[in-house]
């Protein structure tokens, strides 16, 4: 068959670093060892003022071209996941498809997720390459969280990192699917749960959304700030990402054991390791990598997978992303 | 409730001889954080997802125990 596999995975961080005892500063009663030992975080990388969402993708997309030797003009599809865009319009996709200097006749387009981003970016790859659209698909991620999080919010600072991660897909021959198969869900209920309320079209800025508020536990932002329920997103991680895991399992006819690896979204060590130990799932075959850029939304999930990409052994990684919206995907990847 | 008052004792960094029905969790730093983790912690030992805005209502361990109780009994 024609399947769509992985072939290259690219991470690229910003150059500024947000360490913890930077936040510590700021913070009464957080020392930069607590944060760690909350958070998992050891610090995290954030983009300069004048640097984009679309900056960081391009970078991390060219790197990708330089290491793989990878010409853009053998680029048929580019997909841009993210929900902080260079522009309300056009698409940023479009305007990375001029720097990047891709076909004129290669598609582009942005989609707005978030945390299960990647998942579904895979699936939206799988689905123009299998179906003969495309054969090569570049899946572009890039989310600049520190752009939305007001400086004294410690509740999410401390938690998100800015990155983007390039991911090449291409067609190659198989016996058996390399990617898939998936599970999708969405709750959108859990909308206002992680959400930054104004900005958008539902509700412009004003002074109203611009006046600041202190939560009760001295965590401050405005109606212009990312704003994340904790207690709403660990219920709603603990509720949904077991059961999508059971789902994919069945699909797979396989058991845990027939994973040699677990690539989570990695949304904090504390959430992790608690649903390490809720599926029971062996530390060795967990992945865990933010220690060195935080949370970095729709980025997370590969960054986590590039080291893997090393090396020529055939892993089969469950990879599950989940998070804003509250949306959330899982699959079966397979590498090598 | 043993596992659970241990669990209790980690989340507020005291004594486990200190989690008792009457630990006041307001006067012992009873956050977000906290929260967060009371709801992990719930759901380990009695694989019960409680409501965390109900749960940030509660001010004593017996209120928090309470709420188990009725989950348990859902």
């Amino acid at each position: 068959m024609r399947a769509a596999t992985i072939t290259a995975i690219t991470s690229f961080l910003p150059d500024a670093v947000l360490s913890n005892q930077a936040l510590a500063d700021l913070y009464p009663n957080w020392s930069a060892d607590k944060i760690l030992e909350k958070t998992g975080v050891r610090e995290r990388r954030i983009c300069a003022p004048d640097q984009t969402g679309g900056d960081l993708a391009e970078a991390a997309a060219q790197r990708l071209f330089s290491a793989h030797a990878v010409a853009p003009d053998s680029i048929d599809f580019l997909m841009f996941c993210t929900q902080t865009p260079d522009y309300i319009l056009p698409a940023t996709a479009c305007v990375l498809h001029a720097r990047l200097g891709l076909r004129g006749d290669a598609g582009a387009l942005d989609y707005g997720l978030g945390c299960s981003g990647y998942v579904y970016g895979l699936a939206l790859a799988k689905g123009l390459i299998e179906s003969g659209q495309a054969t090569r698909v570049l899946l572009l991620t890039c989310d600049t969280y520190s752009k939305l999080i007001h400086p004294m919010d410690k509740s999410v600072r401390t938690l998100f990192g800015d990155a983007a991660t390039a991911t090449l897909l291409e067609a190659q021959a198989s016996e058996t699917p390399r990617i898939g198969p998936f599970v999708f869900g969405t709750d959108g209920t859990g909308a206002e749960r992680l959400i930054v309320q104004a900005g958008g079209f539902r509700q412009p800025r004003t002074a109203q959304t611009g006046r600041e508020i202190r939560d009760e536990s001295g965590n401050v932002r405005t109606g212009d700030h990312l704003y994340m329920d904790g207690p709403s997103v660990l219920s709603f991680t603990l509720r949904e990402v077991p059961k999508a895991v059971e789902r994919l399992l069945a699909l797979c006819n396989l058991p845990l054991e027939g994973f040699d690896a677990f690539v989570f979204h990695q949304a904090n060590a504390f959430m992790l390791e608690r649903l390490r130990r809720k599926l029971a799932i062996p530390e060795d075959k967990f992945v865990v990598r933010m220690a060195d850029c935080g949370n970095t939304v729709s980025s997370s999930i590969p960054i986590a997978l590039e080291p893997l990409m090393e090396g020529a052994k055939t892993q089969r990684i469950m990879v599950i992303g989940y998070g804003v919206g509250f949306s959330w995907a899982a699959a079966s990847v397979t590498l090598h | 409730m043993s596992a659970f008052y241990e669990g209790l004792a980690e989340i507020f960094e005291v004594d486990v001889k200190e989690i008792t029905p009457q630990f006041d969790l307001t006067s012992h730093n009873w956050d977000s954080l906290a929260i967060i983790s009371t709801i992990a912690l719930i759901d380990e030992c009695y694989n019960k997802l409680v409501d965390g805005s109900v749960l940030a209502q509660c001010v004593f361990v017996s209120d928090v125990e309470a709420l188990v109780r009725l989950a348990v009994a859902a």
